[in-house]
């Protein structure tokens, strides 16, 4: 996959709430190394002496850090500054034109309430709840749409049975399955990954078919030849050819796990970073919807992080993909 | 590596349809070819002429509409490790490295790791590329790519190796150069080739035998010895006999490029179009 068409579905999924987590996966391909130590993709004969390679990996992290990525670090420190001064001078002034900052709660009376809840271990019990109902969640999206994906992608006769179906339920939003899913579970917390798992799944799913139409068919002409049976060309070509595309889907489908997932804790749930937020609401406690806002906005981040972690560690041959370097 | 007497291609009678009714196109019509055991046999016909798909037929990812097929007295039915294949694109695995790009066939055929290594690289420094097997294919240049592609597809001794066009998307220089480094490699091997390609000097620098196909409905139009002596050197094609068979197969070729523009440039020529046609003939141009 070139990276124009990486940062083509990227935009394409701004659709989608939290749709930087696609741009996140989109760069996957570009690691955080100065463009100057990268071997340059060998376009003649003479390409980069492994030994080479071997002692740019060697050198220790200081000396790497370039100007580049000096400014790099100092626009995001603004860019997150910023936020924080509007916020910070909005409920200084009390700003109201239109937007009303007047029962906003400042930066500090977060910071206090934060604080406050560091002394209990109910707030970290509000996240694990929630962590724990995204790994469930996303983990059978995994299982389910990684699987059934490659299958609809390669098969035709499977695609013609399960698109149908799937083009049916795709566009319903995994909110909107919070009352269906409250009847259909015996619990509230089946109920809630079921929809996490659901915000996961066509992300996941639609990704993975799509990675399997775009390989170069070369590429599985040339498995066959090598003498690669139906169940071997999957595992050894069709996936990792696909796997791209499937962390594009991975990254979206993490983004609308935690969409899907804080709306269903607001409705339905005990416990959980969106019953937190939702409860301070209605207990009048407003710096501890901010707070509530602020964690989820971190662990959101920190999910995408991984999954771009995992994305970079399985897929290393990305960093020389033709357009990861612009 | 392999015994001379194997890898016997032939292909008797074959017709290929694509489509169907309406749609219907005859890509190729009573085609009768074969490839003896180590032999180096090229393919050549303008675009479109259907070389492709009887290269396509022979590694088993097409099956003909009419004719047979068959490698060693065994029918073809579908691709397999006994037929390695060269494609035109770049079909090296961009997630493997090149040394297990190289080892996948014999992967696939349940070899050990360690058997696996040792050929690999043996392999790899016979392309002379050793010192880049824990490179991705990324990272490599078009003709280095190509090289791999050979001597992955030789991984697995087959009898016959398919090549389609695979030095068609290489500068000039580095083509000249592929050139040699195949027929050293093919010496060794001494392996069958079916080696399909539009490149006149290219087809006779490597071959033994050259067929000369017509426009569409593809057909053999002619079968070409090429009784140059091997080991063949660059300096061979400022040969008079070199020149000459050029010549021969121009000729042959420039009325089928024509043919394959269609009915009216073939009647009016290509000065009608107020085209100035070069020695090359049309097919480089085009």
């Amino acid at each position: 996959m070139s990276n124009t068409e990486r940062v083509k579905k990227a935009n394409i999924s701004l659709v989608v709430p939290q749709a930087d987590d696609a741009k996140a996966t989109a760069t996957v391909a570009t690691p955080e190394v100065p463009s100057s130590a990268v071997p340059t993709p060998a376009v003649t004969e003479t390409a980069v002496p492994p030994a080479e390679i071997g002692a740019l990996k060697m050198r220790p992290l200081l000396e790497r850090i370039t100007r580049d990525q000096i400014i790099t670090a100092l626009l995001a420190c603004l860019s997150i500054g910023a936020l924080f001064l509007f916020w910070y001078l909005g409920t200084k002034y009390k700003l109201e034109f239109y937007i009303r900052f007047k029962n906003v709660p400042t930066p500090y009376d977060v910071f206090r309430q934060a604080i406050e809840v560091a002394s209990s271990t109910k707030f970290l019990v509000n996240v694990a709840y929630s962590v724990k109902r995204i790994m469930f969640g996303f983990a059978i999206a995994i299982a389910i749409g990684v699987p059934l994906g490659l299958m609809i992608g390669k098969y035709r006769r499977v695609s013609d049975f399960f698109m149908p179906a799937v083009e049916i339920m795709r566009p319903i939003p995994a909110i909107a399955w919070v009352p269906m899913s409250i009847m259909l579970w015996p619990n509230n917390e089946s109920a809630i990954v079921f929809i996490t798992f659901i915000g996961a799944f066509f992300p996941i799913l639609l990704n993975t078919i799509h990675g399997v139409h775009s390989m170069d068919g070369v590429l599985i002409r040339a498995g066959r030849c090598l003498g690669a049976g139906e169940v071997r060309l999957f595992w050894n070509v069709i996936l990792p050819g696909s796997l791209p595309h499937i962390f594009t889907g991975l990254a979206v489908g993490m983004g609308v796990a935690w969409v899907s997932l804080i709306a269903a804790e607001m409705i339905s749930g005990q416990f959980g970073v969106g019953y937190y937020t939702w409860e301070a609401y209605s207990l009048v406690n407003y710096p501890a919807i901010v707070l509530g806002m602020i964690t989820i906005g971190i662990l959101g981040l920190i999910c995408s992080g991984l999954i771009r972690l995992c994305g970079f560690f399985m897929m290393p041959w990305l960093a020389f993909a033709p357009g990861s370097k612009k | 590596m392999n015994s001379v007497q194997k890898g016997l291609i032939d292909v008797h009678d074959m017709g290929v349809v694509f489509g169907a009714n309406d749609n219907e196109v005859i890509a190729v019509k009573d085609v009768n070819l074969n490839v003896q055991p180590g032999e180096f046999v090229s393919l050549i016909g303008p675009s479109g002429c259907g070389k492709s798909t009887i290269l396509s037929i022979v590694a088993g990812f097409v099956k003909p509409t009419s004719g047979k097929a068959s490698v060693d007295g065994m029918p073809i039915t579908k691709p397999g490790s006994d037929r390695g294949v060269v494609f035109q694109q770049y079909s090296l695995f961009p997630w493997l490295s090149v040394r297990k790009n190289v080892e996948f066939g014999l992967k696939m055929a349940g070899v050990p790791q360690g058997k696996r290594n040792i050929t690999a690289r043996e392999l790899l420094d016979l392309a002379g590329l050793l010192s880049f097997e824990n490179h991705y294919p990324d990272q490599l240049s078009g003709g280095m790519k190509q090289r791999i592609g050979i001597v992955r597809a030789l991984a697995t001794s087959p009898q016959v190796l398919l090549m389609d066009e695979p030095f068609g998307a290489l500068d000039t220089q580095t083509r000249v150069v592929m050139q040699e480094i195949l027929t050293n490699i093919w010496q060794q091997f001494r392996i069958s080739v079916l080696f399909i390609t539009h490149d006149i000097e290219e087809s006779i620098f490597l071959s033994d035998r050259i067929y000369v196909m017509t426009a569409r409905p593809g057909r053999i139009k002619a079968e070409i010895k090429v009784p140059l002596p091997r080991p063949r050197t660059a300096e061979m094609t400022d040969t008079p006999e070199f020149i000459s068979l050029v010549h021969q197969l121009k000729g042959l070729i420039r009325e089928e490029s024509l043919a394959a523009m269609g009915p009216e440039i073939k009647s009016r020529g290509l000065t009608g179009f107020g085209m100035n046609v070069g020695p090359k003939g049309v097919g480089q141009i085009f």
